[in-house]
């Protein structure tokens, strides 16, 4: 049993840094969850509050029924993975991996038996005598990966794991450790800054901005349904576009007045109940601003601009467009697509509009 | 982890501080008190002020030996790393046997100044016999030999620095100025030595410092002789110490003074150094 | 044209090297063969080979060694140069380890007072050393060792600890977590990463031990003579000295240092490079 329980954690440094800020947070057993964020948000911080490597200033810390909070690193059956691999430079890649197991007297067999199997699973079985000078940026990832499985924890912590690695590998490194979650009985946690990693891999997310926790949901709920503008602006490539409106709520229908256009808000009592004249964001992603004019609503205003880049992506567009001075990006199929230059018509897709006060930066809905 | 590593300080820090204490820090301490006192023994110091540091700067044998350590100082330091730099490069040069070389050249950095002193003993006694003199003879022959001493002592160390500071030049940079036209001389004066200067800077301070607490070759070569003459700043101190009883006090103002003349060196060299790296 | 003047150039570059070898070697090979020469032509002349007249075969090493205790000299100089070095390259690296860990008032004292060090000459701590040193009952072959660890701290600290900021923290976590406490994260993880800056350590102080001669000299140099402190006794009161048993033992101090040169060179000089760099 391996869930993580954190209750109100808080990490203040001796200069009243506020790291982490009141995160409460239940991780289940097996679960793969990562922790997403900004620099500097305290994901790494979190993460290395698990691993008992920074000190809990404030909350408890359980793993299973255990409160940790006192309790070293080594003790936690914990098992964790660095940004920068932390290989010990003057040990083979055998003795990398078997280090830990030494250190808690297990057998020698036993050692052996664990080290192969691992470096088998992680297809370095070639690599064992070398140093990890002599090996590559993803066989030293490998290695990495190794050194933690062999101890089959029931926790696996990664602090930035691919970040050291060129784009394609670490796309094939992200579908390992994704197999890796599947093929062992542990609790993944996961710390990156790049939202494609945490989509792609996590079975939740955990969204940090300022040491607070903004957003906790699975991938396809945080894109769907993000919590506030900072969630639905992190979340999706390219960027949601945010466009500064007016609420106007005329004859029980509620438009979103943006410059002299109107747009139509679906139907919710939420935003009836809003004031007339309440300032609010709109918020759409690249891929629900229609250009194509067969896909029009007939009784919904089209909005224009110009478009200012045209990006040819293969089988789709990125469009860069200036509609009255405000900035929006589409995503278009690249055979119905304007050139640069060229006047642009587009909707809203209405059903797929995010609302947000534009105040509190807090969803509405 | 921070919190505990702390509790381990008696393995850590323990050992290695008490003797920094016994060794370094209460000897220094009680050094600059007793600057001030008059003492045989550590126990009966009586406290006389400023007037040891008077007693050594009216003292002609403290202000010769300055001058002296001064004088040897510059000479040797200039010669030191001409000559330095200049095997350097020739060892830069794409030569074959270069090893060979530098290692004869610095094996001499190995020997110590007591035994070095009797080596030069030997030679400058068997060339100074055809005039029928010895070194002692003239204060001037001390402190050429001094001289010639301390550059075989120290030319390979200096030479080693500076290979290693010219082998750091990008290569590009040089084929940059050659392309650009520049011959030999040229790129030396444009190229090598601006790039050298970090190298320089220490091995100034190297050759300056080493000069400057000259000790054991002193007193091997020429213990001070004729008379007082040939002491250095160490070999002074060293003797007003241990072979003028009731000086003692004075002897380690004279240490002070010594002190502090080599922090000032020191000091100055940081600033050159830190300036450079604003600089760069 | 360009060729013939590079082949010119190294013609002259190579008889400059050959004459400064000649310069660099010659002293050493001219003690060597008077010290086979009787003592009396050693001084009326000294450049000349020996001859049958004057060939005084292994005389001078006979009588220097009896003189000087030689071979006790050694024993003492090893001993005191291999334990001084051990015991400052563990201590020093483990205080450097620490005070570059744990951030506090004390340590960054420490490390300051250490750096300080460096540039305080010997003559400044030299009487109040020596006696301290026998206050404490320091004045004796292990005593010594004490003494050395403290006044060669300076250097070795602070060249351990610019070596450990550059050691990544995540590797003493990660050994952390692998299990190992702060004693076995030190000797089995940082320890033998530090190896290129021991060597350096212990080369950089070896070589000051060995030739150390005011130092020993001062604290033990009555009851224990060193090589060096041996060596100096030669020279008798009013200064005559026995050139004859002074060539011989010229001789048996250099070969030590000669034979450790050839078969550490590639360290000494990189060690050498290391020290003069950092200090």
């Amino acid at each position: 049993m391996a869930s993580i329980t954190l209750k109100n954690v808080f990490k203040i440094y001796p200069d009243g840094f506020t790291a982490v800020n009141d995160l409460s947070l239940e991780i289940r057993d097996r679960e793969f969850v990562v922790l997403v964020g900004p620099s500097g948000c305290g994901k790494s911080t979190t993460l290395r509050m698990i691993a008992g490597l920074e000190e809990i200033s404030k909350g408890e810390l359980y793993i299973g029924d255990r409160l940790v909070n006192s309790i070293a690193p080594k003790d936690r059956d914990i098992a964790m993975v660095f940004q920068s691999y932390a290989l010990y430079p003057d040990k083979t890649v055998y003795k990398n991996i078997s280090f830990g197991l030494e250190r808690r007297k297990t057998p020698k067999d036993e050692i052996e038996k664990r080290v192969m199997q691992a470096a088998k699973i992680l297809d370095i079985e070639h690599l064992l005598n070398r140093k990890p000078r002599a090996l590559s940026g993803g066989q030293r990832q490998r290695v990495a990966l190794g050194r933690a499985i062999v101890r089959s924890p029931s926790v696996f912590l990664f602090d930035e794991p691919l970040s050291n690695l060129d784009a394609k590998l670490r796309t094939a490194m992200r579908s390992e450790i994704t197999k890796l979650h599947k093929n062992l009985d542990a609790t993944f946690i996961y710390v990156t800054h790049d939202q494609t990693e945490a989509m792609t891999m996590g079975d939740r997310i955990v969204v940090m901005r300022d040491g607070v926790v903004q957003q906790v949901a699975k991938p396809q709920e945080l894109y769907d349904a993000p919590r506030n503008m900072f969630v639905a602006g992190f979340i999706g490539s390219p960027q949601m576009n945010f466009v500064d409106a007016v609420l106007r709520n005329k004859n029980g229908r509620v438009f979103a007045a943006v410059k002299d256009d109107a747009v139509l808000l679906p139907e919710n009592e939420k935003f009836k109940a809003l004031p007339d004249g309440k300032k609010v964001k709109l918020g759409i992603r690249p891929e629900n601003i229609v250009t194509e004019k067969e896909r029009f609503a007939p009784d919904e205003p089209v909005l224009h601009g110009k478009v200012d880049i045209c990006e040819l992506m293969g089988s789709e567009v990125f469009l860069y467009i200036d509609c009255k001075g405000t900035r929006l990006t589409v995503r278009a199929p690249s055979y119905s697509a304007p050139k640069a230059d060229e006047e642009v018509f587009f909707q809203f897709d209405r059903n797929k509009l995010h609302l947000f006060d534009a105040e509190t930066e807090e969803v509405i809905r | 982890m921070r919190k505990n590593l702390k509790k381990y300080y008696p393995v850590f820090v323990l050992p290695t501080t008490a003797s920094f204490f016994i060794a370094f820090v209460f000897p220094f301490l009680a050094g600059i008190v007793l600057s001030f006192t008059k003492f045989t023994t550590v126990t009966n110091a009586k406290w006389v002020g400023l007037q040891n540091y008077i007693k050594a700067f009216s003292n002609e044998d403290f202000v010769n030996a300055l001058w002296f350590t001064v004088k040897f100082t510059i000479v040797s330091v200039i010669t030191i790393n001409i000559i330095a730099f200049a095997l350097a490069l020739l060892l830069t040069r794409s030569i074959k046997g270069t090893n060979i070389f530098r290692t004869v050249f610095f094996m001499p950095n190995l020997i110590g100044g007591i035994v070095l002193g009797y080596i030069w003993l030997l030679i400058i006694n068997g060339v100074l016999q055809f005039f029928g003199v010895t070194v002692t003879y003239d204060a001037s022959y001390g402190f050429w030999g001094l001289v010639i001493l301390t550059n075989w002592q120290l030319i390979g160390y200096m030479m080693i620095i500076y290979i290693a500071g010219i082998q750091n030049i990008p290569t590009d940079l040089i084929d940059a100025a050659k392309v650009d036209g520049a011959g030999f001389w040229g790129i030396l004066r444009h190229v090598i030595i601006p790039m050298v200067m970090p190298s320089v800077t220490i091995c100034l301070f190297l050759t300056i410092t080493n000069s400057f607490k000259l000790f054991d070759a002193n007193l091997a070569l020429t213990d001070g002789a004729p008379g007082r003459e040939t002491s250095m700043l160490a070999l002074d101190i060293y003797k007003t110490f241990y072979a003028r009883t009731g000086w003692q006090g004075v002897g380690q103002a004279k240490a002070v003074v010594f002190f502090i003349i080599l922090a000032a060196i020191a000091l100055i060299q940081l600033a050159l150094t830190r300036r450079k790296e604003v600089e760069a | 044209m360009t060729k013939t003047r590079t082949g010119l150039g190294h013609a002259l570059a190579y008889v400059i090297l050959i004459l400064m070898s000649v310069i660099f070697l010659a002293p050493v090979f001219i003690v060597l063969f008077n010290s086979f020469k009787s003592k009396l032509y050693i001084t009326s002349e000294p450049f000349r080979l020996p001859t049958a007249e004057t060939f005084a075969g292994l005389e001078n090493y006979f009588s220097g060694l009896a003189k000087t205790d030689f071979f006790s000299a050694f024993g003492r100089s090893l001993f005191i140069t291999v334990f001084s070095v051990a015991a400052i390259v563990l201590f020093t690296s483990m205080t450097a380890w620490y005070i570059t860990r744990v951030k506090n008032r004390f340590t960054s004292f420490l490390y300051y007072a250490f750096v300080f060090s460096m540039i305080v000459p010997f003559q400044m701590v030299m009487f109040t050393m020596v006696k301290t040193a026998n206050a404490l009952h320091l004045d004796n072959l292990w005593g010594i060792i004490v003494i050395y660890l403290g006044f060669g701290a300076g250097l070795s600290v602070f060249m351990f600890s610019g070596f450990v900021k550059s050691v990544p923290i995540e590797i003493e976590e990660a050994a952390m977590i692998d299990g190992c406490g702060p004693i076995r994260t030190f000797f089995l993880v940082v320890f033998p990463i530090m190896k290129p800056t021991a060597i350096t350590v212990a080369i950089l102080n070896a070589m000051w031990i060995w030739n150390d001669y005011l130092l020993p000299y001062l604290v033990i140099g009555t009851d224990y003579k060193t090589i060096p402190i041996a060596i100096q006794y030669l020279r008798g009161g009013y200064g005559s000295i026995d050139m004859g048993a002074m060539m011989a033992m010229l001789v048996l101090a250099i070969i030590p240092i000669v034979i450790f040169y050839l078969f550490c060179q590639k360290y000494i000089i990189k060690g050498v490079v290391a020290g003069a760099v950092k200090g």
